[in-house]
């Protein structure tokens, strides 16, 4: 058995070398390119940090109040007991500073919550601002990507990306950036401050800090490839349940929800095996670091001791010292959590730059053509060959135009590469070699909008949204009025079972157009094609699932909307391409035969053969040759 | 579990002994002590750790299992649900609840209950212990810390609201993306790029200002948590200052508190974080309850006869069938009666919309109707759905592939690996022999979400070749010949009837071609049976199928011309 070559390859399909070699990025480039979308909102970025400061005042304010009091009137009052051999001293001064203490201690702690409070909203409010404009802007990106990157990743992945990943660096902006950056003022500043008090135990504590540092970075490594495999793990496990959920009907009719759940079972079980190495390192991380912290602090005891001891220190000094290594270690102790964040945000981080990084392959050159509006459809394939990423070629040598104004159907076995053309004549790809034009423009030339703006299309695998019957026929584009609506609903026969159905064009489609029959779903995918007034209409099988009754009802109509507008057919029905101005025949991606109805029946080739057959049934003969 | 309170009596402990070497230095014993004494405290923090590892090893390990369980039973319940619920559900939603949902519940069952558990110590241990040296001091710093409990009481309805709006915004972002990016070739096709990203952006633009309101009530919980922690400190402060001055307590017991006091300040401010989570959590566990606690009216019968698909011989009754679907005005199929015999053809026409597809719903039980479906005369409430649909191949109208290779998907209809023989036959069936040679990767070719990189024909064929890789006694054929040229048509349909051959076909087409042998053809008009008979006396009792296959003839003379 060959080894499969994947031609669609699903980028989630993680093999653990692509993973590693992700990105060698360092952190720095990763978080630069993340604070050019905190650049705008760098106002309320100033104004998180102005918060912070004033709270880390406080936060330096409280152990200084505590330390005047011990050294100050507790102190004093313990001297002048002393003194007096009776203890019999009026403490009452003592008391009365001791409570003026308090009372300066109480005012901070109010001014601290007040100060809590906007820590948290005005942070929450700074890092939503940046998340939503870079959420927008991915989804805008991916919008603009070119459809063969739709055909490589699961939706269900990408879904991912936009709400999961984007949700991940929320974290990272809320609680990751801002309070790391600050943290390291702090640091520096507590530093500062535990010299003031006591040089030598500072200088301890600057000696022992390194060895904290040192195993924040030997553990980053690991945690970012380990999270990397996380995310990665995360997305391809959603990207499945989305894929089930769409195909449930096939899942339940052939009894197998047992082996999709035990596939996702799988696919659950690798995501916690990545999970547990991330639990893992986080599991030894933060014991070492606490018992680092440990080592810290009885050398200080051990030293402070000593000076305690031969008095070279104060109790109150002590005690303020104390107080001001908590909030030295506490970020370095929290390192280890925001560190966590941070690696977790990273890894997301990295994967929607990987998206944001990739170039549309579809795009207009720097300086296009627009198209008039409207254009007048004059459709040219020059020579068009076209392969879908390295295999074989599709479509060979293709030749045709399509005047303004006139029909051109495209017939021929499935599979011969009839949608390939449409899809290359909507641009979804550019052709291999030779090119499409459009009133003498090449497609490559101009605006996917101006172009795409003239264009009704309906797909073989059309697709509705969810929202009302009308949103499905608008689509949001401001130019279809009431008039062409009721227009295009009586020419697609989708008017009558609009109609029918309880609230008319207000009625809810679900999902996909879920509540609707699939001929249904034809029925509007032509009118929607219809309203917008196209200049070109593209059909591709458009009324494969109806009857024959109502599409020859839509033949006759639409018959006449095309007077007006070039369009390209496809069908296997021959009687619904009989009227085209001109018919095009493909084999194998080969255009075989092109004439009238009339012409090829007589040329007597593949056309009149699948003519033959088509009515072989109606006729109860078996072989007719028209 | 018994690691949470070694860790935190390990922490107690390494206070007092801190603590009461500042006492006995401030009463000037001799240093030297201390050596000692650092030593121990090194030596008891470093099997403090081991247990610490323990403990976060065991608690984020269960939290993740319990994710993986969660999450396997939501898959499961999913896949159990019948369609008219998957119908009305969006799937973003739906993803959404298994990723962030999931996520929010765990949070607070993993890092949240590890917290807390070491809280429930922490605290009334500290206090304990604070108690003994003062109980003056030890209340008046425990008082606020109630302020806490009441900061929560308060908060929490007002946290637990805005957060579901942050959940359901959330779900409504993953909605939009999905809808978005699964409709890629429409929204290109008409040029709708800008458009979507604006729909997109208002979602956005939704959930940033619901967390930010969610945000608002955090603060205040947060600041209330950190202000009845402050306040602690207050009586710690004049109290013990006081009781100094009295000589009451020495230095190293006001260090006790001070110390104690911030090592409960962890596990307290911990539980304020839990205050915001909690809620978070709590209109996430509701979204999943009520996911879990939707009900599947499509249930295995409690004692079904003991048959498997094997032993069924593949006839059909309908009696008086008829459905309705939820929040439809009207049935969709009504008062249908039927009998097919086993090994017999059935053929259902009628117009779009008259109902043909929901019929063949009913078939293999993917919604209840009114009226009864029978299988070998065994009414549906003593038919598992294991025989049931072990004997049902189904070939639906919109040709759903799984992004997996060609192989598997033709496997999935198979009850067992297929050899490479009997799977070239099944495709040889389905005329995909030759295209499937065409296949770079052989049949392990991988095929794209939905089948993407197949053309339309051949998706369907694929189909067919799936349901007849399971070997059906009842094979469902749903306009499965639609977007085939005629010519393929012609000879699928000669291969389906060779296939047919000893099993119950039910073959749903627009073509009258399709369904003119059939022993039986059921005429649909907008939900009931207009007609039913072989082709003959439909050809006298339907209007609308004469009209029809008239059409069908008149078309080709037409172009005969
Ligand atoms: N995205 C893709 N990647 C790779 N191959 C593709 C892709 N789309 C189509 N093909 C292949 O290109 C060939 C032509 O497909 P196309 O969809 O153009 O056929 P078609 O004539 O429209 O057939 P049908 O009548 O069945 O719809 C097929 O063999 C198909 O397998
Ligand atoms: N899930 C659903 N919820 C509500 N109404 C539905 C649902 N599915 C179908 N319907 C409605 O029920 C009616 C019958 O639909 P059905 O799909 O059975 O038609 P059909 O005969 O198969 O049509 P077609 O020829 O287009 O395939 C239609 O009017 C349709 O709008
Ligand atoms: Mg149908």
């Amino acid at each position: 058995m060959r080894a499969p070559e994947k031609n669609a390859r699903p980028t989630e399909e993680l093999d653990e070398d692509a993973d590693v070699v992700a990105t060698k990025a360092w952190d720095w480039a990763v978080l630069r390119r993340l604070m050019r979308y905190a650049r705008p909102h760098l106002r309320m970025f100033g104004s998180s940090f102005a918060v912070l400061i004033a709270l880390f005042g406080v936060q330096l304010c409280g152990p200084w109040i505590l330390h005047n009091a011990i050294d100050g009137p507790v102190t004093r009052a313990l001297e002048a007991s002393e003194a007096v051999d009776d203890g019999s001293v009026d403490v009452q001064p003592f008391l009365r500073e001791l409570g003026f203490w308090a009372a300066g201690y109480l005012g901070l702690i109010l001014v601290g919550a007040l100060l809590r409070y906007k820590e948290v909203s005005q942070l929450a409010r700074t890092g939503q601002f940046v998340i939503h404009d870079l959420r927008s802007h991915l989804f805008a990106h991916i919008e603009r990507l070119e459809l063969a990157f739709f055909d490589e990743n699961p939706t269900g992945s990408l879904v991912t990306r936009v709400a999961g990943d984007i949700e991940n660096l929320n974290e990272l902006f809320t609680s990751g950036l801002v309070v790391l950056l600050f943290d390291l003022v702090k640091v520096l500043v507590v530093l500062g401050l535990l010299f003031w008090v006591s040089p030598e135990l500072a200088l301890l504590v600057a000696l022992l800090t390194p060895v904290l540092i040192g195993v924040s970075i030997v553990f980053r490594g690991g945690a970012r490839r380990a999270h990397r495999r996380v995310r990665a793990q995360l997305a391809r496990l959603n990207g499945y349940l989305q894929e089930v959920l769409s195909g449930m009907r096939v899942v339940q009719i052939f009894r197998r929800e047992e082996r999709v759940s035990s596939r996702f079972g799988e696919r659950l079980r690798a995501y916690l095996k990545s999970n547990f190495r991330t639990i893992f390192l986080f599991a030894l991380f933060y014991p070492i670091i606490s018992w680092v912290t440990l080592v810290i602090q009885a050398s200080i005891l051990w030293r402070g001791g000593g000076a305690l001891y031969a008095g070279t220190l104060t109790f109150g000094d002590f005690i303020l010292f104390w107080f001001w290594l908590q909030l030295f270690v506490a970020p370095i102790r929290e390192l280890g959590e925001r560190y966590n964040v941070l690696q977790s945000a990273f890894a997301s981080a990295e994967r929607i730059f990987d998206i944001l990084d990739k170039q549309p392959a579809i795009a207009p050159p720097a300086r296009p053509t627009p198209l008039p509006d409207p254009f007048r459809g004059h459709v040219r394939f020059e020579n068009v060959t076209f392969r879908y990423g390295d295999g074989e070629p599709v479509v060979r040598n293709v030749d045709f135009e399509i005047p303004p104004k006139k029909t051109v159907a495209l017939v021929g076995a499935t599979g011969a590469g009839k949608s390939t053309l449409v899809s290359l004549l909507l641009r979804y790809y550019d052709p291999s070699e030779g090119r499409v034009t459009i009133d003498g423009v090449d497609l490559r030339e101009t605006t996917l909008a101006s172009y795409r703006r003239g264009l009704g299309v309906v797909l073989q695998e059309d697709f509705l949204f969810t929202g009302s019957v009308r949103d499905n026929l608008v689509l949001g584009r401001d130019w279809v009025s009431d008039g062409s609506l009721v227009q295009a609903l009586k020419a697609s026969a989708a008017g009558e079972f609009v109609e029918r159905l309880e609230h008319g064009l207000e009625t809810e489609v679900a999902e996909r157009g879920a509540t609707l029959s699939t001929g249904e779903r034809e029925l509007v995918a032509i009118a929607r094609a219809l309203a917008g007034n196209p200049r070109l209409v593209i059909l591709d099988e458009a009324t494969s699932s109806v009857d024959s009754a109502t599409e020859a009802r839509i033949e006759a109509a639409t018959h006449r909307l095309l007077q007006e507008r070039s369009a390209l057919v496809v069908a296997h029905r021959l009687s619904t391409v009989r009227r085209a101005d001109r018919i095009l025949v493909m084999h194998r991606g080969e255009l075989r035969e092109s004439g009238t109805h009339e012409e090829l029946l007589n040329h007597g080739g593949i056309y009149a053969r699948l003519h033959a057959m088509q009515f072989r049934d109606l006729d109860g003969k078996d072989d007719p040759t028209g | 579990m018994a690691c949470i309170p070694v860790v935190t009596l390990c922490d107690i402990r390494i206070t007092l002994w801190f603590g009461d070497a500042l006492t006995r230095l401030q009463a000037r014993e001799g240093p030297e002590f201390l050596e000692q004494l650092v030593g121990l405290i090194l030596l008891i923090a470093a099997v403090q750790g081991i247990f610490r590892f323990l403990q976060r090893w065991w608690i984020v390990g269960v939290s993740r299992r319990f994710e993986i369980e969660l999450k396997q039973e939501l898959f499961d319940k999913l896949c159990g649900l019948p369609l008219d619920f998957h119908d009305k559900s969006r799937s973003g939603d739906i993803v959404s609840r298994l990723t962030a949902d999931v996520e929010n519940v765990r949070m607070l069952l993993g890092p949240g209950s590890m917290y807390v558990l070491s809280a429930l110590v922490f605290v009334p241990g500290s206090l304990f212990v604070l108690w003994r040296i003062s109980p003056v001091v030890t209340l008046a710093m425990a008082l606020p810390l109630l302020g806490v409990a009441l900061a929560m009481g308060f908060l929490t309805p007002r946290l637990h609201s805005r957060s579901t709006a942050v959940q359901e915004s959330l779900a409504e972002i993953s909605h939009r993306a999905l809808e978005s990016f699964s409709g890629a070739r429409v929204v290109k096709g008409y040029g709708l790029e800008r458009h979507e990203s604006r729909r997109f952006e208002d979602a956005s633009r939704q959930n940033r200002e619901a967390q930010i309101h969610f945000s608002k009530a955090r603060g205040l919980m947060h600041a209330a948590i950190h202000l009845a922690y402050d306040l602690a400190f207050l009586p710690v402060l004049f109290v013990g200052g006081w009781a100094m001055i009295d000589r009451s307590i020495a230095v190293g017991d006001l260090f006790k508190f001070i110390d104690l006091g911030f090592k409960v300040f962890w596990p307290v401010i911990a539980l304020g974080w839990i205050g915001g989570l909690y809620p978070r959590a709590l209109a996430s566990a509701e979204r999943i309850q009520a996911l879990l606690s939707e009900t599947s009216h499509i249930q295995d019968p409690p004692d079904p006869v003991p048959l498997d698909a094997e032993g069924i011989e593949g006839e059909l009754s309908l009696s008086n069938v008829s459905y309705r679907y939820p929040g439809a005005p009207g049935p969709a199929v009504e008062g249908v009666h039927a009998r097919v015999p086993a090994k017999s053809v059935l053929g259902i026409v009628g117009p779009t919309g008259s109902g043909k597809t929901t019929l063949l719903n009913l078939l293999g039980r993917l919604c209840d109707p009114n009226g009864e479906v029978r299988l070998d005369g065994i009414p549906p409430r003593q038919l598992s759905l294991a025989t049931l649909r072990g004997a049902l191949a189904y070939v639906p109208q919109d040709s759903f592939l799984f992004s997996d290779t060609y192989r598997a998907n033709i496997e999935f209809g198979a009850e067992e690996e297929l050899t490479d023989e009997r799977l070239a036959e099944f495709i040889q069936a389905a005329e995909m022999t030759a295209e499937t040679a065409q296949f770079r990767g052989g049949l392990d070719q991988l095929i794209g979400e939905r089948g993407v990189t197949l053309s339309g024909g051949q998706r369907q064929r694929s189909c067919i070749a799936r349901a007849l890789a399971r070997d059906p006694k009842v094979l469902i054929l749903d306009d499965a010949l639609s977007a085939v040229d005629t010519e393929t048509e012609a000879q699928l349909l000669q291969n389906l009837r060779r296939a047919g051959e000893g099993r119950t076909v039910v073959i749903a087409a627009h073509r009258l071609g399709t369904v003119k042998d059939a022993d039986q053809i059921i005429a649909l008009k907008n939900g009931r049976v207009d007609a039913q008979g072989t082709h003959e006396e439909l050809l006298e009792r339907s209007d609308w199928y004469r009209e029809t296959w008239d059409r069908q003839r008149m078309q080709k003379e037409l172009e005969d011309l």
